[in-house]
């Protein structure tokens, strides 16, 4: 069990201030939801805790200590938005896998593990030297999310990896966030514009915007009584949260 | 990839100038050997004699066959040019990368060292070299190299940067890949294709640079002879035999145009995409005409259809034979009617969608016995009377509105060209036209905001920009493929709300395709479900949550998490995967994920038939109770 701490960070490019003294933590085996709207900051500090983006202030720490941005061992793994992006093309599926795979096993074993990530989120392994031409973005995305979890790491941050995935295996990656984060203790910072996938995967949720956290809570606190407008803004924008449009599926 | 090289011979300029650089390379393997002893051949009594039958190019100072030794210096002269091709390459390729490898500042300092070297004339390089290296043939390679390097440092530089910045570079350096190794292993082989094909180019421009090098004397020196020594010996004996300096200046224009030729036209083909190569498909069987009535009665109804399709199918040629990615779809879309297509990715959504806009590209084939947009059918040859069509009445919104618009041109000038394209306004009116669309669309401030570029918009002014653009016409159709998939919540909301407002005020139907099914719920009326390239429910919106008959949208509805969904409770997953297009079983395709599935299911496939008013289904159990239980059964395993 890991905690990730973000203590006052800034992130800057040039004049522009991406973050803006940001202090959040994700506690040890938890999951903290991230939402806001595009440009408000949330991928910046998600790249500014694995090395990506410059810090210009505060600190980002790892149980205590400064998160490695150095060698081999990675203990803490993102996930990005765009599966388009996020592949090498030229490269297998399987190969893209194995890279991410901890240093120091038999080919037979990393091979194993590969067949395993891949059928973990719901890929057949027998795809595993395809390109990823070859895929759709969805299966896209599980690449990329067998791959993160190939590095074994404690927390992981993704960044909004649903919103490019279909509702199938959408259902079926959040039933596993939650799985692996209460099996595994993993801690998870979980960025979503989709309330309501936040909403079922994080005990607490912060909200971004401009830079800055507006508000910040558990999840069912913010969501219920929210603190700030533009929390309010957020909720009202969900899909089918005007009842007379909608009826309420039963159950 | 060997498919796109090979399309690199599919242009005739491209075949001759592959066969060309393949002769220069034949005969410089092989004159050396066959002809070495002719060309040495002293024929005193032959000095420098004009061309006849024994000498066809003459003789020189020496009585020494002309031909012959032009024909054996091709060795020599492509070596040399290869290996300060090779020393450019790579010299260029250490500059290049330098940047990525050693970071930031110290890659600044390279970058600017490159820019200084590049500003110099290559020439004026070259012959600093020669007369730093000495005068002679190592000399010359070491200074057409280096004089190279720069722009092919340059040239690195960029491709670099174009791939850095993408994630999968982020992702390898996240999981702890050193950068020499990433360098390897990610970047070079991305840029290894322009690499090639402008060292390709560079070959063609260095034997020309030797040429001069030797010709100034700076090159290679006697008793070897490249074809710039042998132009440097003839023409002093020009007035006597012009041939003497003719024949290797023949050689030197003709193995340099080959080489650039080919380079040319091998970045034309790799240009131009994934085309050609490809052999014909086997001719597609005559698609199966099931009954449909719901249809049918639609086209009674006869004028209000906007769009009527049937049994559309998308075909592109695979490794094992063709693939079917979309099998025999058919419906219609009613004038300001609002149809959602949802379906898991690789169900054929998009493919359908781009079938019916006519974008679906080589080598891909679309078939229908009927594609009919506002009763002009689709199918018949690429006409101007169709594009207009197409372009006036069918508006078509895609998910990254980025990609949709040239980023150099300013909005404004790009939503106008389409009207003065299709319309025929002319220039003033088209962007008075643009400015109005811009505002229709609710972007404010249009005027300016038509002066801006694409990247002065954020995501979803693009994309309400977009739609404006689709706009420019009068269209009677929008196709919106995952149009707020990349946009914020709020966002999203505004480009719902538009489309929702531009259907009602004018009448405009709206194809919707979404993997979300929540936003289809919430703004069409109609709901296709499309599974492994076929429609297996179609049903009123209002019907999917708690109507829907067919085990796939009952699990699809199920799976979504809403704000009220039981955060105790794992979601419904649907077990399995999807069907890949490639291999798709007989029977019902979602046999192997469905818990309702009957030995029946795994043999027969089930129409698209009625069931019940606005609503038709495919499958053999239909609305059947189904265990919870097992509609939750697949466990999430745990490493
Ligand atoms: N140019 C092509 N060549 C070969 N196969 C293709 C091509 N384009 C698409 N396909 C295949 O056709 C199938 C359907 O693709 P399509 O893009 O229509 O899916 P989709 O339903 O829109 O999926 P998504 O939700 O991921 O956008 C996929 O399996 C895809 O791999
Ligand atoms: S036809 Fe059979 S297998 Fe197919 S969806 Fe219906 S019950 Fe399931
Ligand atoms: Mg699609």
């Amino acid at each position: 069990m890991s905690e990730l701490r973000f203590d006052d960070v800034t992130v800057r490019y040039g004049h522009l201030t991406a973050v803006d003294r940001v202090s959040l933590t994700v506690p040890a085996g938890q999951v903290v939801g991230l939402v806001g709207e595009s440009g408000s900051g949330k991928s910046t500090l998600a790249r500014a805790a694995v090395g990506l983006a410059p810090v210009s202030g505060g600190r980002i720490l790892l149980d205590g200590r400064p998160v490695p941005t150095r060698g081999r061992r990675r203990p803490l793994q993102m996930v990005f938005q765009d599966p388009y992006s996020s592949l090498d093309p030229r490269m297998s599926i399987g190969e893209s896998v194995a890279e991410a795979l901890p240093p120091g096993r038999s080919r037979d074993e990393r091979r194993a593990e590969v067949y395993r990530l891949l059928e973990l989120v719901h890929l057949d392994p027998g795809k595993a030297a395809v390109r990823p031409a070859l895929l759709s973005g969805g299966q896209r995305q599980r690449v990329a999310l067998a791959r993160a979890l190939a590095g074994d790491p404690q927390v992981v941050i993704a960044d909004e990896i649903t919103s490019a995935l279909d509702v199938s295996i959408q259902g079926a990656v959040l039933n596993l966030v939650r799985e692996l984060q209460r099996e595994l203790g993993l801690s998870l910072l979980f960025i979503s514009h989709n309330l309501a996938v936040v909403r079922y995967v994080a005990s607490h949720v912060a909200v971004m915007r401009g830079g800055v956290i507006v508000e910040e809570g558990p999840t069912d606190r913010v969501l219920a009584d929210p603190g700030h407008d533009y929390t309010r803004e957020l909720l009202a924008a969900v899909p089918g949260s005007t009842p007379s449009s909608r009826p309420r599926r039963t159950p | 990839m060997i498919r796109r090289w090979r399309s690199v011979l599919r242009t005739p300029l491209g075949i001759a100038a592959t066969a060309l650089t393949v002769a220069v390379l034949v005969l410089a393997v092989v004159a050396p050997i066959l002809w070495t002893d002719d060309a040495n051949a002293v024929d005193t009594g032959n000095i420098l004699a004009g061309p006849s039958g024994d000498h066809w190019a003459g003789t020189d100072n020496l009585g020494r066959d002309i031909l012959f030794r032009t024909l054996v210096a091709t060795r020599l002269s492509v070596e040399l040019a290869l290996a300060a091709t090779a020393i450019a390459v790579v010299a260029g390729l250490v500059l290049g990368t330098a940047g990525f490898v050693l970071g930031r500042r110290p890659g600044r300092l390279v970058s600017a060292a490159i820019n200084i070297a590049v500003a110099f004339p290559g020439i004026l390089l070259a012959l600093f070299f020669a007369v730093v290296f000495g005068v002679g043939a190592t000399g010359a390679v070491l200074a057409i190299g280096f004089a190279g390097a720069p722009a092919f440092g340059r040239l690195t530089q960029t491709l670099v940067a174009g791939i850095e910045s993408r994630d999968f570079i982020s992702a390898a350096r996240i999981a702890g890949v050193g950068r020499l190794r990433i360098l390897v292993r990610h970047v070079l082989p991305n840029i290894s294709e322009p690499l090639v094909v402008n060292a390709t180019i560079g070959a063609g421009g260095a034997l020309l640079s030797f040429a001069g090098l030797s010709f100034l004397g700076l090159g290679v020196q006697q008793p070897r002879y490249d074809w710039g020594r042998l132009l440097f010996d003839g023409i002093s004996s020009i007035y006597v035999n012009p041939a003497s300096a003719l024949a290797p200046g023949a050689a030197v224009l003709i193995a340099g145009l080959a080489f650039n030729l080919f380079g040319e036209s091998v970045a034309k083909g790799l240009g131009v995409g994934v085309v050609g190569g490809i052999p014909a498909l086997p001719p597609v069987v005559p698609t199966l005409v099931t009954d449909e009535p719901l249809i049918e009665e639609s086209h009674q109804a006869g004028t209000d259809l906007v769009l009527d399709v049937r049994d559309l199918e998308v075909t592109f040629p695979g490794a094992r034979g063709p693939i079917r990615p979309v099998r025999g779809v058919s419906f219609a879309v009613r004038r300001g009617e609002a149809v959602g297509v949802v379906g898991e990715s690789g169900s054929g959504k998009s493919l359908t969608a781009l079938a019916v806009s006519r974008l679906v590209g080589e080598p891909g084939r679309v078939d229908a016995s009927r594609l009919d947009l506002l009763g002009t059918d689709l199918r018949a040859r690429d006409s101007r009377a169709q594009r207009q069509l197409l372009g006036t009445s069918l508006a078509m919104v895609f998910q990254d509105p980025m990609t949709s618009f040239n980023p150099t041109r300013r909005m404004g000038g790009q939503l106008a060209e389409v009207a003065r394209h299709h319309q025929g306004l002319e220039r003033r009116s088209a962007l008075a036209r643009a400015v109005d669309r811009l505002r229709s669309v609710r972007i404010s401030e249009p005027e300016r905001r038509a002066r801006q570029y694409p990247h002065e918009f954020s995501g979803g002014m693009r994309q309400r920009a977009m739609i404006g653009m689709g706009l420019m016409g009068n269209p009677a159709l929008i196709i919106a493929d995952e149009p707020t998939t990349a946009l914020d919540v709020t966002v999203q909301l505004q480009v719902l709300d538009l489309l929702q407002a531009i259907r009602e005020a004018d009448g405009v139907a709206l194809v919707l395709i979404s993997h979300d099914v929540t936003v289809v719920g919430e703004v069409c009326d109609r709901v296709l479900v499309m599974y492994a390239g076929r429609i297996v429910e179609d049903l009123p919106a209002a019907a999917l949550s708690g109507e829907a008959l067919h085990p796939y949208t009952r699990a699809l509805v199920a799976a979504v998490p809403d704000m009220d969904t039981d955060l105790d409770q794992p979601l419904a997953v649907i077990p399995g995967r999807p069907v890949d297009p490639a291999d798709v079983p007989p029977g019902c395709a979602y046999a192997a994920r469905c818990p309702l599935a009957s030995e029946r299911c795994r043999v027969e496939d089930p129409a698209l038939v009625p069931a019940g008013p606005g609503h038709r289904v495919a499958c053999w159990h239909a609305g059947e109770p189904i265990d919870i239980e097992i509609a939750d059964r697949e466990e999430v395993r745990v490493p």
